[in-house]
């Protein structure tokens, strides 16, 4: 099993028990809390779907899992830009305009956040500890595709039981620069570029008009700026700062950190 | 009341019966108006005040028992139907009851006119104002769900010389309510011998769609026309004396742009009055303070203007609006490169580059783009360009400049 390959599981240490399934319990795998059987963990006598489908009808109370931010990051020639906001809102209060929405794993990957807060530090955590362990057993890094499947198997455990995560999980391996979306649902999609959040839409408008393949550094880097400048702008959910990653060859490299009413300001001097 | 002046109301013995009170029209004899005699096909004109005696602004209101009618009947003749009839549970469909219908529309504000299909208001349209004038864009997709209605639907539609006007939401009501819009913008103005201004139409839009608040009517229009006169009237010219001597810097602000697109701004009169009193700035200097008033409101008289109507009420008046479900990916394309002084290839190409992203991304948008630039001379028309092509030449001018970086790497090396 490709899981089992990568969970870097010994054979030799399953003598005592039995057959294929309970393989698993051997290694207390921290999401599954010691259960007797292999199944994900899940609070004794509740049924998470069906509360979650009690609280999205019409009538009574409807929680609205929209992922609030805005994050972006593209591939280009000489690397992989990460870009995102930093303002944490719940419900109509800003919590936070200065939360780190980037979590790096190690110094050749990055995951970013959307969506629920305790839900992504939390799981992205366990990636960033599930990515040590590999490196750990089989001495060499592991890939951004089979990072983003980990995370992307996590996340279908828990399907349909209210988890609120969207990542995009970077990264510079053998075979290049790397992205991966991975969100709660279970959808992992390999792309060029993507944004997240609910100011994504703001941001494909500036990031796709101002694309080129052979963008230089600078160049990609007043894009990225620029695509969460402008979602902030709009999206009331986005705000705060812009914290700007630089993903090369040889690991990544954090660009600035830039609030983004100064960068409107800049952008839209003498317009009006 | 300012809406029966803005109709240039006449005295109470032309339309004697605007004065009436307004409850006058749900009396049940009323109703007679509405069913006496007609064919159901006709019904849709009950909704456009008939010529002849009535005000123009006078809505039939229909009975409240039309209202909780299955709308799936509206298409069947049936020509027995009366006033009587419509009080009575419908014998055809006794599995309708009139009130509590089953939730085809979980969106349904209002109980009385359930859809029969869930609508889905899906398009990328969007205006802007800057020096040259006004720029209104769309894409053509006419959606329904997830079916492409029309590949090649108009949604912005010219209602007088001066202005267009945007259409998102239903397409049936964007279209009934701009020529409604249009008739009485032609009547304001064979009345009063000027166009009304563009936030004036936007008020008179707005009002029209109040009694439908609350009611399934979506209409979300973004109003995009020039103010402003060609100096035929007195009254504006007395009023752009006023504003030469009080504004002047504003006035040669406007000389500058317009002497810069000289080819699209008129130069007729538009621009003699202010040129002209220049001299006459002293003679009126002393009627300066009677007219202070004047001069800082009708300094907003004549330009460029973009207002946005929609149908919960709302208007706004602005520089830049973008409606429908693909405006996001057009705003911030326009935040970043839209600004005053831009000249009119520029403001067109930001214009067609916002709808061509918006509907790269937006599903319920797409097909061809749509482009109308408004200016004192009135508005014109850009040829309707397909997409598709455009995505076309993009992925050429790609992979040509690929290609050529290539070229240059390796004689580079060399």
């Amino acid at each position: 099993m490709a899981l089992l390959d990568v969970s870097g599981y010994k054979h030799h240490s399953s003598s005592q028990f039995g057959f294929k399934q309970t393989h698993l319990l051997d290694r207390l795998n921290h999401y599954s809390f010691g259960t007797k059987s292999p199944e994900f963990a899940v609070p004794v006598g509740v049924d998470p779907s069906k509360f979650l489908k009690s609280c999205s009808g019409e009538d009574g109370v409807c929680i609205d899992l929209n992922h609030g931010t805005t994050t972006l990051a593209f591939k280009f020639r000489h690397g992989v830009i990460v870009a995102v906001d930093s303002r944490a809102s719940a419900g109509k209060y800003i919590a936070s305009q200065d939360v780190d929405k980037v979590i790096e794993i190690n110094p050749y990957l990055l995951g970013t956040m959307s969506g629920s807060a305790a839900d992504c530090q939390y799981w992205e955590r366990l990636l960033a500890k599930e990515c040590r362990l590999y490196k750990l057993r089989n001495k060499e890094r592991i890939s951004v595709s089979a990072a983003s499947k980990l995370l992307c198997n996590m996340m279908l455990g828990y399907r349909g039981m209210g988890l609120s995560i969207g990542s995009m999980i970077c990264g510079w391996d053998k075979q290049g620069p790397g992205l991966y979306y991975v969100d709660d649902n279970g959808t992992r999609l390999s792309g060029r570029m993507f944004s997240t959040g609910c100011g994504n839409s703001y941001a494909y408008g500036v990031v796709d008009s101002g694309y080129r393949e052979d963008m230089t550094v600078e160049e990609a880097y007043e894009l990225g700026r620029r695509g969460i400048a402008h979602a902030t702008h709009r999206d009331a959910y986005s705000g705060g700062v812009v914290n700007l990653y630089h993903m090369q060859e040889d690991g990544w490299i954090k660009v600035c950190k830039e609030d983004v009413s100064e960068l409107i300001h800049r952008y839209k001097k003498g317009m009006f | 009341m300012a809406l029966q002046d803005v109709c240039g109301l006449q005295e109470p013995p032309l339309f004697s019966q605007w004065t009436a009170p307004l409850s006058h029209f749900f009396m049940p004899e009323n109703t007679s108006h509405l069913n006496g005699g007609w064919s159901h096909g006709e019904d849709c004109s009950s909704w456009m005040p008939r010529g002849g005696g009535m005000s123009p602004l006078e809505f039939y209101m229909p009975v409240a028992e039309y209202l909780t009618e299955s709308p799936l009947r509206f298409g069947q003749t049936n020509l027995i139907s009366s006033s009587t009839n419509l009080l009575t549970v419908d014998h055809l469909r006794p599995s309708l009851p009139s009130i509590s219908l089953p939730t085809l529309t979980p969106c349904s504000i209002s109980p009385g006119v359930p859809l029969p299909f869930t609508l889905s208001h899906g398009t990328t349209t969007l205006g802007f104002a800057f020096q040259g004038g006004v720029i209104a864009a769309a894409d053509t997709r006419s959606s329904c769900k997830g079916l492409v209605a029309c590949p090649s639907s108009p949604k912005i539609l010219p209602i007088h010389s001066h202005l267009v006007g945007t259409t998102s939401g239903t397409s049936a009501d964007c279209a009934l309510w701009k020529r409604i819009l249009a008739r009485e913008l032609r009547l304001y103005q064979l009345r009063h011998r000027r166009r009304l201004s563009t936030g004036g139409a936007a008020k008179l839009l707005s009002h029209m769609l109040h009694p439908f608040k609350g009611t399934e009517l979506c209409v979300a229009a973004t109003l995009c026309g020039w103010d402003g006169e060609t100096g035929e009237d007195e009254v504006t010219e007395r009023y752009a004396n006023t504003q030469a001597s009080e504004k002047k810097n504003i006035n040669t602000q406007r000389e500058a742009s317009n002497s810069r697109s000289q080819s699209e701004v008129s130069s007729g009169a538009t621009t003699q009055p202010i040129t002209g009193d220049d001299k006459n700035a002293m003679s009126v200097a002393s009627r300066d303070a009677t007219k202070n008033y004047s001069s800082v409101v009708l300094s907003r008289v004549s330009g460029p203007r973009v207002v946005y109507v929609c149908s919960d009420g709302l208007c706004l008046q602005g520089k830049l609006f973008s409606v429908g479900s693909g405006s996001p990916y057009a705003y911030s394309i326009l935040d970043s490169s839209v600004y005053w002084g831009m000249s009119v290839e520029e403001a067109t190409l930001v214009a067609r580059e916002a709808v061509y992203r918006a509907t790269h991304m937006d599903a319920y948008s797409g097909n061809n783009v749509d482009l109308y630039h408004v200016t004192a001379k009135g508005w014109r028309r850009r040829q309707r360009e397909d997409l598709k092509e455009e995505y076309y030449k993009e992925k050429e001018r790609e992979r040509k400049s690929v290609e050529e970086r290539k070229t240059e790497e390796t004689m580079m090396v060399k």
